[in-house]
């Protein structure tokens, strides 16, 4: 029979925070909102740069040309996806094609769309030429190398709705052939058709729509340009807006300068959460830990009476401080996560930031660095404390009065 | 076992310093219960402090088992303390947040490779009557049962010297008595014990019974105040209800 255990350190370190439930709830509490306003904080950035490089990295496209008043909604068609209708008074496509520099040119036509049964809010159905098309058939997660014929659409991934199955825009029925990655940009709240479609859509729409919609002849919304290999992007840019007046462009950079500026308020306002609170917690938890050493003066000189050391002492102070902000710091990163993936489209059209969900990894190294804030915390709140007890006399203390 | 040489502390109060304990002699041999009675502020519990390595002497020498305690580290006085004092408080000086056998189990921490055991810590609750309420935790408990765990608690790592400051100084009479014949058991069986108490009554169960005043030493056994009575309850009674 192998002989029974003797009281661990451990033991006693649970114990004594399992028997003071109501302060050690107050101190996980605190340690809970350091580890999730910075965890949050980490977890936003990370995933708004994520989904910023994957979605300028997918659109493929070097230089995205739009009319000079509409700038701003080009940016926002391709960041969110909110939905918005308009033209080129005169593309310049062909112009565009020609100038030196341009390997491929493709005309798109943004469209806002009515509700569909899709979706819980307009969509933007951008019209394309598949024929000259270069962004959007290679990110297809189902059914890969599928090219659009009549009445086909590709749906992005937020846009509810299976292969194989239809959707109505504007009372034209679509018929689903594919569903593109998710990205966390405007791409997820779009659908893709053909040019041919779009205007017998617009045709049809007078009859089977609540609203007419129009699209004008022979006129586009956006050019995505692709550069020849070696060709500055920027130059082949200038020579555009020189070459076909009333243009603007807008380069990957610029989206990215865009949208940093966004993200950088965004950001401000979180770390500035996550400091304040952890300059906040540090005394608060250092107060608690002050009140908890004074209340427990008596107990540690019992224990430095019974023959515990002062190392001893010290770290069971230290571990039922670490213990606390190793709990608090795992509800915090739990609890936040589970907001964040939960509420994730809200906080997206909230902030009017791109955002996806960071890959596992980067979770797992923000989770720990969370973590590995409260414990620091935890620690240096603990430093005081430990400290007035290590140098209090025992015998004095034993001495004083009644436990 | 114990000797005690020229031992003398003194504490600054303000601006004017106290000796608390002043030139102390004392040797306690193997087997011994040395009682120590004086009123209260005499100097009693400072000396049983210095005893025990909590407080360090002003000057003055300290052996135990040959060691001077005031030439170790702190850490080396608290394995000392560990390994071979047994200390038994005034009031029960329980932990409060873990459990009656955990309580007694808690010096194990600090004396690695000692006797002591789950095992013993039964058979000590046993020895001291409260094995029935190994599971429950302290706030349960009686004056009475907290001090026999206090007592097993100081027995579980084998220590050659029970030191006890009033340890009958919270409880009514009956429980004092059935306290100090626990006490007196235990030194029947080997312990070598130092107790310190301001209550007279007590005198009889040690061995060699010492009064301290003013921080000194004032009568030592053989000294014709120093009672030695037959203990027992009827003894403490009868003090008891002196006016």
């Amino acid at each position: 029979m192998s002989k029974p255990p003797n009281f661990r350190f451990f033991s006693l370190v649970a114990r004594n925070l399992a028997n003071r439930p109501y302060r050690n709830l107050a101190t996980i509490f605190a340690f809970a909102l350091i580890a999730a306003t910075f965890f949050s904080s980490q977890y936003m950035m990370s995933g708004a740069q994520q989904s910023l490089d994957m979605g300028i990295s997918r659109m493929g496209a070097d230089i995205l040309v739009v009319p000079e008043e509409y700038a701003g909604a080009g940016q926002t068609v391709i960041l969110t996806g909110t939905p918005s209708s308009f033209f080129f008074e005169d593309s310049g496509f062909e112009k565009i094609s020609r100038i030196p520099g341009v390997a491929k040119a493709s005309p798109q036509i943004y469209i806002a769309t009515l509700f569909a049964s899709c979706c819980a809010a307009p969509v933007q159905m951008i019209a394309i030429d598949p024929d000259r098309d270069f962004t959007i058939s290679t990110w297809l997660k189902e059914n890969p190398g599928v090219k659009l014929e009549k009445d086909d659409i590709i749906i992005g991934s937020s846009v509810i709705q299976d292969v194989g199955r239809d959707l109505v825009f504007y009372g034209h029925t679509f018929h689903v052939v594919g569903i593109l990655e998710r990205t966390g940009m405007g791409v997820d709240n779009s659908v893709f058709t053909r040019f041919e479609d779009a205007y017998v859509m617009a045709a049809e729409s007078e009859e089977k729509a609540v609203k007419k919609l129009t699209i004008p002849q022979g006129k586009v919304s956006a050019v995505l340009v692709k550069v020849a290999p070696g060709t500055s992007p920027a130059a082949v840019a200038s020579e555009i807006m020189t070459q076909v007046p009333g243009t603007k462009t807008i380069l990957p950079n610029g989206l990215l300068n865009a949208v940093s500026g966004q993200l950088g308020a965004t950001t401000r306002i979180l770390y500035g959460a996550s400091l304040a609170v952890t300059i906040v917690s540090i005394p608060l938890l250092g107060l608690i830990s002050v009140l908890v050493a004074h209340e427990r003066r008596k107990e540690v000189s019992i224990l430095r009476a019974l023959g515990a050391t002062k190392t001893f002492v010290a770290k069971l102070m230290l571990a039922e401080s670490f213990s606390l902000a190793i709990i608090g710091g795992f509800v915090g990163i739990g609890v936040s996560a589970g907001i964040l993936v939960m509420f994730q489209d809200f906080i997206m059209h909230t902030l009017k930031i791109p955002f996806i969900i960071p890959s596992p990894i980067v979770i797992f190294v923000q989770g720990g660095s969370a973590l590995l804030l409260s414990i620091l915390v935890g620690g240096i709140a603990s430093l005081y404390p430990v400290f007035l007890i290590i140098r209090s006399d025992p015998y004095e203390t034993i001495r004083g009065g009644d436990s | 076992m114990i000797n005690i040489t020229g031992v003398t502390k003194t504490f600054m109060t303000g601006c004017s310093e106290v000796r608390a304990v002043d030139d102390i002699q004392l040797e306690v041999s193997p087997g011994e219960f040395i009682l120590i009675f004086g009123r209260s502020g005499c100097g009693k519990s400072t000396l049983l402090g210095m005893l025990a390595g909590l407080i360090r002497p002003t000057s003055g020498e300290i052996r135990i088992k040959g060691v001077d305690i005031g030439s170790l580290s702190d850490d080396n006085i608290s394995g000392l303390r560990a390994k071979e004092i047994g200390f038994v408080f005034q009031f029960s000086g329980l932990i409060p947040t873990v459990t009656v056998l955990e309580n007694v189990l808690l010096p194990t921490l600090f004396c690695t490779g000692g006797p002591g055991s789950r095992l013993r810590a039964l058979e000590l609750l046993e020895k001291v009557g409260v094995a029935d309420r190994a599971d429950a935790y302290p706030c349960t408990l009686s004056s009475g049962e907290m001090k026999r765990v206090a007592i097993a608690r100081a027995l579980i790592n084998g220590p050659s010297l029970l030191i006890a400051d009033e340890p009958t100084g919270d409880l009514d009479v009956d429980t004092e008595y059935e306290i100090m014949e626990l006490f007196r058991q235990l030194n029947h069986e080997g312990t070598t014990i130092v107790m310190v108490t301001h209550n007279p009554d007590l005198i009889s169960y040690g061995t060699q019974t010492y009064r301290m005043d003013k921080g000194k030493i004032v009568e030592r056994p053989g000294s014709s105040s120093v009672s030695n009575r037959v203990p027992g309850p009827d003894c403490i009674l009868k003090s008891k209800d002196l006016p």
